[in-house]
């Protein structure tokens, strides 16, 4: 998934869920990871994420695979040619993840069983540049990412993507329609792994090229749609994610009027 | 009857002046800093010989701009949000208009709407121009 300088506006929760399956390769398992990801706008220029995530594989078993806590800061405070943002996610996963939102190091294990991938917890510490531009209608935005685990020495890990997105219809349209042009972004993105210190190299890693479709159903709800086909023998085949998102406005205050709080 | 013709006119005036301070809202003040730069208050609107396209830019502002600046536009004082029909508002050229739509301010805590295409925010530009008392 590639992050572009947009935030989620302030007060605003976006409640996503989300599914990654995949097309295995020989020696791997049809898989399906879906996601809960709660978002909401702190301020202007912070965003803060909450994931839960699990997983089920064929012929095997069902796991929850864990928790990640992100946040996305905008530093500038005007639009410019390149918007920068910072990000910072924890992740307390453990090695059965598989919702690939982004990839690090040489992906995840596509092989072993959930057994013996489940026992394996890791505290991550994962961050962000994200180098974002909009020209005329296109967005073009870049994310360089560097984790590092600390729950064992895989070194310092690197991964990238980048994405470019467009709306199809760039006048709306007087009517209150669903299938209007201007209720449809396409794009394509391409991600991956870059290895670690220890193995600094993007040939043992996954890598996906994927177009992505967007479609807002209504003023508050986008479905999300986007094949990833693999480049790489450590990628799968094809990689299909699949997301609904419903935003609750003024999320932040409805709670402070639940409290009893003065507005 | 001179009498009668004085009270019905000031009633007529308190009757369309209640209203106008209501719309308002009245804790609204401008942030003096946020001004946009001479190039963008002097962009030309590329939507200006086209005023059907105002009817898109109800669409847009509905969805993006009623939850703090309300149905009229007239702005939501717990939101501190601006009262889009005040002269001080309407006064602004369109590119001013553009350029504030789309760099937001956050000391204020109006969000940028740069994610919504450049064309679209034209037409939010047009139809806050329809937004009257």
């Amino acid at each position: 998934m590639t992050y572009n300088h947009h935030m989620e506006e302030p007060g605003n929760l976006d409640i996503e869920v989300s599914n990654t399956t995949d097309v295995p390769r020989n020696g791997q398992r049809f898989y399906s990871a879906p996601y809960l990801e709660l978002e909401y706008g702190v301020t202007a220029q912070w965003t803060s994420e909450l994931y839960l995530e699990g997983q089920a594989t064929w012929e095997d078993s069902t796991v929850f695979t864990g928790w990640r806590l992100e946040n996305r800061f905008k530093p500038l405070h005007r639009e410019h040619w390149i918007n920068p943002v910072l990000y910072l996610e924890y992740e307390s996963i453990n090695e059965a993840s598989r919702i690939q939102k982004e990839i690090e190091g040489g992906g995840p294990d596509l092989i072993s069983r959930n057994a013996l991938l489940t026992p394996r917890h890791d505290h991550e510490l994962e961050s962000k540049l994200i180098l974002s531009s909009d020209y005329h209608d296109w967005n073009i935005a870049e994310n360089f990412i560097v984790a590092k685990n600390f729950s064992r020495s895989e070194g310092v890990e690197f991964g990238y993507s980048f994405g470019v997105s467009r709306p199809l219809g760039t006048l709306a349209s007087g009517a209150n329609c669903r299938f209007c042009r201007e209720n449809f972004i396409v794009g394509a993105e391409m991600y991956g792994g870059l290895g670690s210190t220890l193995d600094f190299s993007a040939h043992s890693s996954a890598h996906y090229i994927a177009p992505v479709l967007s479609w807002a159903v209504s003023d508050n709800s986008t479905l999300r749609f986007s094949p990833g086909f693999g480049l790489t023998h450590e990628s799968n085949p094809v990689l299909f994610r699949f997301g609904y998102t419903y935003e609750v406005q003024n999320f932040g205050s409805r709670i402070s009027k639940l409290f009893g709080r003065k507005q | 009857m001179k009498r009668i013709a004085r009270i019905g006119f000031i009633v007529l005036g308190l009757g369309m002046l209640i209203p106008a301070s209501l719309a308002q809202n009245p804790g609204y003040q401008q942030d003096p800093t946020w001004r946009a730069p001479v190039d963008a208050v002097s962009r030309p609107n590329p939507l200006f010989t086209k005023p059907q396209t105002a009817a898109g830019g109800r669409k847009l502002f509905i969805r993006n701009c009623v939850e703090c600046h309300g149905k009229d536009g007239a702005g939501i004082e717990k939101k501190h949000s601006a009262d889009l029909q005040l002269p001080a508002v309407q006064q602004q050229s369109d590119g001013a208009l553009f350029w504030k739509i789309t760099n937001g301010n956050n000391r204020r805590g109006m969000p940028s709407f740069s994610k919504v295409p450049e064309l679209q925010r034209w037409q939010i530009v047009m139809y806050i121009r329809t937004l009257k008392p």
